[in-house]
């Protein structure tokens, strides 16, 4: 244990500060045999709302089936226009480092973009929140943010949009903000909210039971496909979330018919740092 | 010191007359410049992280561009001025979504703007990048370059220096808001004068005259200048709204009977 004090969010899953975890009563029979064991995510859509996917990438196979860009428009309904983006590409390559994350996960998932980003710098938010939007609409299983707005007046607009998901049984799961400070949507409790831990197997994620963050995966250092065809190295909460979602998205394959919070119940039980009554 | 409407001084000199009297103001309160504070953050979060290099862009949202204001250390003579697309490069990235990022190995990133780097005859291997944000808005991007102990930085360190970027971004507000208090508020007072093509702008500039005599009066100007700043920022039609009803309570003031100028 060292004295060195650690900043808000990264403290949580700290080597030291991980705790052992019981899983009790029936919840304790939950294993990753029974969770995920011989799924590939074949049959489940993945939303990416991001900065685009590089859909060429030699990282994602063929496993990138369309995409749409939100644009900003002052002037259109809910200020925003949907723009068909086939095939979809990046600005940057964080898209589609979190679409290599996913795909190496749950190889047969299909995998579509959201880019809620452009250049005007204007109606980010907003961007973002008719992309979720367009991802529930769409039924988008798994949904996976590696953004967050800290923007108070959309805390109504993405609560309404989390429980939307929640009903539609899709699974939402939001990187939080890197920088210690509320970000929604990823603080409701029907979101799944990750941040990064410094492990790199990507199957060894942990369970925070002190909010604001629940889970914690592989987001330090993480090799990950790049735009251009190119990796990179990476650091931030952004590519612990892919981990999740990559999961989640077996776990959907094998069991369509879990809501939302039985879905997370399983990743608790199937946590690393949960002890379970059959390993 | 009294006015009339007979006062025979340009509308210029008047403005000019009233903005002196809140530049004096101001200065006593504000920096004119955020750079030497600026530098002063690069050059301490160099030190303070490890980072051979550090340096501060600031968006030019008109023109989608990001242009370095500070740097310190490798590579800085040439970065200083330099100027990106907002929708490039690493800087871009953080800039574009408001997210700090940390990457490690750029040389091979193929999203790093290799030439832009290429050109300040430095390239880094290692980036931790933050944005400078004023609420939900991101005004510039703080970097640390290279590591000198590490490959790589870390989320510690990405929160830290999001505490550095902090400080930068009130120092950057404050310098941005003391210009455009007397931006904003001569192009308001314009605004209300060429929109109101038949009243009396003498009296207009008769109140504003009185308004400055004194210093409680020009407080009161002050105060008004930084709401009339604020709500600029919110955006046109809040700027608008905004004049609208000073233009309102205005003609409402000088309607009433026993008005005198």
């Amino acid at each position: 244990m060292t004295d060195i004090p650690r900043p808000a969010w990264s403290s949580q899953f700290a080597a030291d500060a991980i705790r052992d975890l019981e899983a009790v009563g029936p919840i304790g029979d939950l294993n990753r045999e029974w969770a995920w064991g011989g799924s590939t995510g074949k049959d489940v859509r993945v939303a990416i709302i991001d900065t685009g996917i590089e859909a060429d990438h030699p990282d994602l196979d063929d496993s990138v089936r369309g995409g749409i860009i939100i644009e900003y428009d002052k002037g259109a309904v809910e200020e925003t226009q949907v723009v068909e983006s086939n095939p979809p590409s990046d600005l940057f390559g964080h898209g589609t480092a979190c679409a290599g994350i996913i795909h190496s996960l749950a190889p047969q998932a299909e995998i579509y973009s959201v880019r809620v980003f452009s250049p005007d710098l204007t109606g980010k938010a907003v961007q973002f929140a008719r992309g979720l939007r367009w991802a529930i609409e769409n039924d988008m299983h798994v949904i996976n943010l590696s953004l967050s707005t800290s923007k108070n007046a959309y805390y109504a607009v993405f609560h309404r949009l989390a429980d939307d998901a929640y009903f539609k049984k899709n699974i939402i799961v939001s990187a939080v903000n890197n920088l210690p400070a509320p970000s929604y949507p990823s603080l409701y409790s029907s979101v799944i909210s990750v941040a990064a831990h410094e492990g790199k197997d990507p199957f060894t994620y942990y369970y925070n039971p002190s909010p604001p963050v629940e889970f914690g995966a592989p987001g330090i250092d993480v090799e990950v496909a790049w735009i251009n065809k190119g990796h990179s190295v990476t650091t931030g909460n952004s590519f612990a979330a892919p981990h999740i979602a990559g999961i989640a998205a077996l776990i959907r394959s094998k069991h369509p018919n879990l809501t939302p919070f039985q879905l997370k119940t399983v990743l608790y039980a199937c946590a690393t740092n949960t002890k379970r009554q059959s390993l | 010191m009294t006015s009339t409407s007979s006062d025979n001084r340009s509308l210029g000199d008047q403005l000019l007359r009233l903005l002196e009297s809140l530049e004096i103001t101001g200065r006593a309160l504000l920096p004119s410049s955020d750079l030497p504070l600026l530098q002063s953050i690069v050059d301490a979060s160099a030190r303070i992280f490890g980072a051979a290099a550090a340096s501060i862009a600031l968006v030019d949202a008109e023109r989608k561009e990001l242009e370095f204001k500070v740097s310190f250390g490798a590579g800085n003579d040439e970065i200083v001025g330099m100027k990106i697309p907002i929708d490039k490069g690493i800087a871009g990235y953080v800039a574009m979504t408001g997210q700090p990022i940390g990457i490690s190995n750029v040389r091979e990133d193929a999203r790093f703007n290799k030439d832009f780097a290429e050109s300040t005859g430095y390239v880094p291997q290692s980036i931790l990048a933050t944005p400078l944000l004023w609420g939900d808005r991101v005004i510039g991007v703080m970097e640390v370059l290279d590591k000198i102990s590490a490959p790589s930085f870390g989320m510690e360190e990405m929160e830290l220096l999001g505490l550095f970027a902090d400080q930068a971004a009130i120092a950057i507000f404050q310098a941005q808001q003391f210009r455009n208090i007397s931006f904003a508020f001569v192009e308001g007072i314009k605004e209300i004068l060429t929109d109101e093509a038949d009243g009396d702008k003498a009296q207009l500039l008769a109140i504003l005259e009185r308004s400055s005599q004194d210093r409680e009066s020009i407080d009161d100007v002050l105060a008004i200048a930084d709401i009339f700043s604020a709500i600029s920022d919110l955006g046109d039609s809040e700027r608008k709204a905004c004049l609208q009803i000073l233009t309102a309570f205005r003609d409402y003031v000088l309607s009433q009977p026993g008005f005198m100028p």
